[in-house]
């Protein structure tokens, strides 16, 4: 049932690794340009539903598409990013926001003069030969940012991108990240372990449940775009959909019944 | 860390005090000549060979060739194998045994065979140093490629990166540091591989110039070639720290 709306078809999907069950029967579609985000307790399967969209980790059972396809590593579709910066440190902000690029063989000129389009929207455009180690760690994560979108793809996946920063510095980014967002409407999906992340950026958040992971909820947010997270954190509608968030996920977290672990 | 101006005045002060009182001790026979030399006659033999007859320069020449030719072929060699090794995980498997038995070689205890195979000139004294600088470059390379980042090989993988773009863009940049720190030991040890061959045996060098004069109790001599090879040593490792801060300014 594969529509052409959908950007994103999960179905049916079960992860195994050994004995373990980690992730069970989980089902999400995601429409092109939606923003959806994916909470849960730690360790219940989010990041390597991740992998399994990237083609890192090989599909058993289940199904999944993106744009129409099957996962598969290197696929020109997806950026992805990952909560840690991983810049690579020999290489300057310039050279890790065209790292993409390069990887997919894009002349320098082309790449360089894109990442330097991109540098200056996050911000960095006077730090183009600075080192990763000359950089904030706010810095580091624009940089990183820049990179994910400097390629282009029309899918990004996101793993806790700002889950390491201070909260002054991460509502920044989120800013960034909404702006960046908005100016082209990629299809996200985003890993969060901050419910208030979660509600501010998505359009929709799904909750999974302790391991084994599956779905327990698919809460739709309903707050008015553009959005400014900043500004939402003294909006009311924005605190009742977190706590109707919360109750979701705490629910979630008693888990599955021990007899199918 | 630069000195300051005081400080160095200070150890100016302080090795002037040193050097006096070991002087006066030869003197007064308080601490034999027999035993220690004094401090003018180090001097003296250092000027002698080589500000008259010229004669250290020339073994000093032997055993820096030995170091630097020493250090240059274990060096390349290991690093060659150690990128062989993580392209071929199985190469590494099957030799690690046989490679653990070399390395664990007292290779001075090796001096004596390599004499009677490569002779007196600088044939032997260079494989006692390439075997030492061989396995610690070569232990350093590997644990440089292991020590790679996972998540740089995720986000690569991720990006697309075939198997020789993740080799060459990330593992061998990644490993480069723990190499270099390698490549600093190994010169050290290329140097103590080559002066200990030529202390057991050698035509020249400055190891065969040490066991001459220590066997005819010329302990000017002696001191005056233990100063210069600590000298030379500190050299050697300035001069690759600095290439190194100048090769690896991202660290
Ligand atoms: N390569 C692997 N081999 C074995 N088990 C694995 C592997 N990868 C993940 N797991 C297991 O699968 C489960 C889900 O892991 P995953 O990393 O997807 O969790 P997560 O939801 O991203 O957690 P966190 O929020 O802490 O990042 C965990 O129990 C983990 O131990
Ligand atoms: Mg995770």
């Amino acid at each position: 049932m594969l529509t052409p709306t959908t950007a994103i078809r999960i179905a049916g999907l079960t992860v195994r690794f050994g004995e373990v069950l980690a992730v069970d029967d989980a089902s999400i579609d995601v429409e092109p340009g939606e923003f959806v985000s994916i909470v849960g307790p730690s360790g219940c399967g989010k990041t390597t539903i991740l992998n399994l969209l990237t083609g890192l980790v090989p599909l058993e059972s289940g199904e999944i598409s993106i744009l129409g396809k099957r996962p598969v590593a290197g696929n020109p579709d997806i950026a992805y990013m990952l909560a840690r910066d991983s810049l690579l440190p020999w290489r300057s902000a310039l050279g890790n926001a065209s790292y993409g690029l390069e990887v997919r063989g894009v002349p320098r000129e082309a790449r360089e003069a894109k990442a330097r389009q991109l540098l200056a929207r996050v911000g960095l455009a006077d730090f183009e030969h600075h080192w990763p180690k000359q950089l904030s760690h706010g810095m580091r994560q624009r940089a990183a940012l820049a990179r994910t979108f400097c390629l282009d793809a029309p899918v990004l996946l996101m793993d806790e991108p700002f889950g390491a920063l201070d909260a002054q510095t991460k509502l920044q980014l989120e800013d960034l990240l909404l702006e960046l967002w908005n100016a082209e409407r990629r299809t996200v999906v985003f890993i969060t372990h901050d419910l208030a992340e979660a509600v501010a950026l998505s359009d929709r958040v799904v909750v999974m449940s302790a391991r084994p992971g599956r779905i327990v909820e698919q809460m739709p947010i309903d707050l008015p775009r553009p959005r400014s997270v900043r500004t939402l954190q003294k909006s009311h509608e924005f605190h009742d959909i977190y706590s109707d968030l919360w109750e979701a996920l705490e629910a979630g977290m008693k888990g599955a019944p021990a007899a199918l672990q | 860390m630069k000195a300051s101006w005081t400080e160095i005045v200070a150890h100016g002060a302080f090795i002037a005090v040193c050097l006096a009182l070991w002087e006066w001790g030869a003197r007064t026979q308080y601490l034999p000549q027999t035993f220690f030399g004094s401090p003018i006659g180090i001097a003296a033999y250092l000027w002698e060979g080589f500000a008259v007859s010229k004669k250290l320069w020339h073994e000093l020449g032997y055993t820096v060739a030995g170091t630097l030719i020493s250090f240059l072929l274990g060096s390349v060699a290991a690093i060659a194998l150690g990128l062989a090794f993580a392209m071929f995980p199985k190469l590494e498997h099957a030799m690690d045994p046989y490679l653990a038995v070399l390395n664990a070689m007292p290779r001075i205890a090796l001096a004596p065979l390599f004499l009677l195979w490569f002779g007196l000139g600088i044939g032997s004294k260079v494989a006692v140093g390439t075997s030492l600088a061989f396995f610690i470059v070569l232990a350093n390379t590997v644990a440089g490629i292991r020590g790679v980042s996972q998540d740089h090989i995720v986000l690569s993988r991720a990006m697309g990166a075939t198997r020789s773009q993740i080799f060459f863009k990330v593992t061998l940049p990644s490993a480069v540091p723990v190499i270099f720190s390698g490549l600093r030991l190994a010169l050290i040890f290329s140097m103590l591989g080559v002066i200990g061959a030529e202390i057991i045996a050698a035509e020249h060098g400055l190891g065969q110039v040490l066991s001459y004069l220590q066997s005819t109790f010329n302990m000017n001599g002696v001191m005056g070639l233990l100063l210069l090879l600590a000298c030379l040593g500190m050299i050697v490792t300035r001069g690759m720290s600095r290439l190194e801060r100048a090769l690896l300014k991202w660290q």
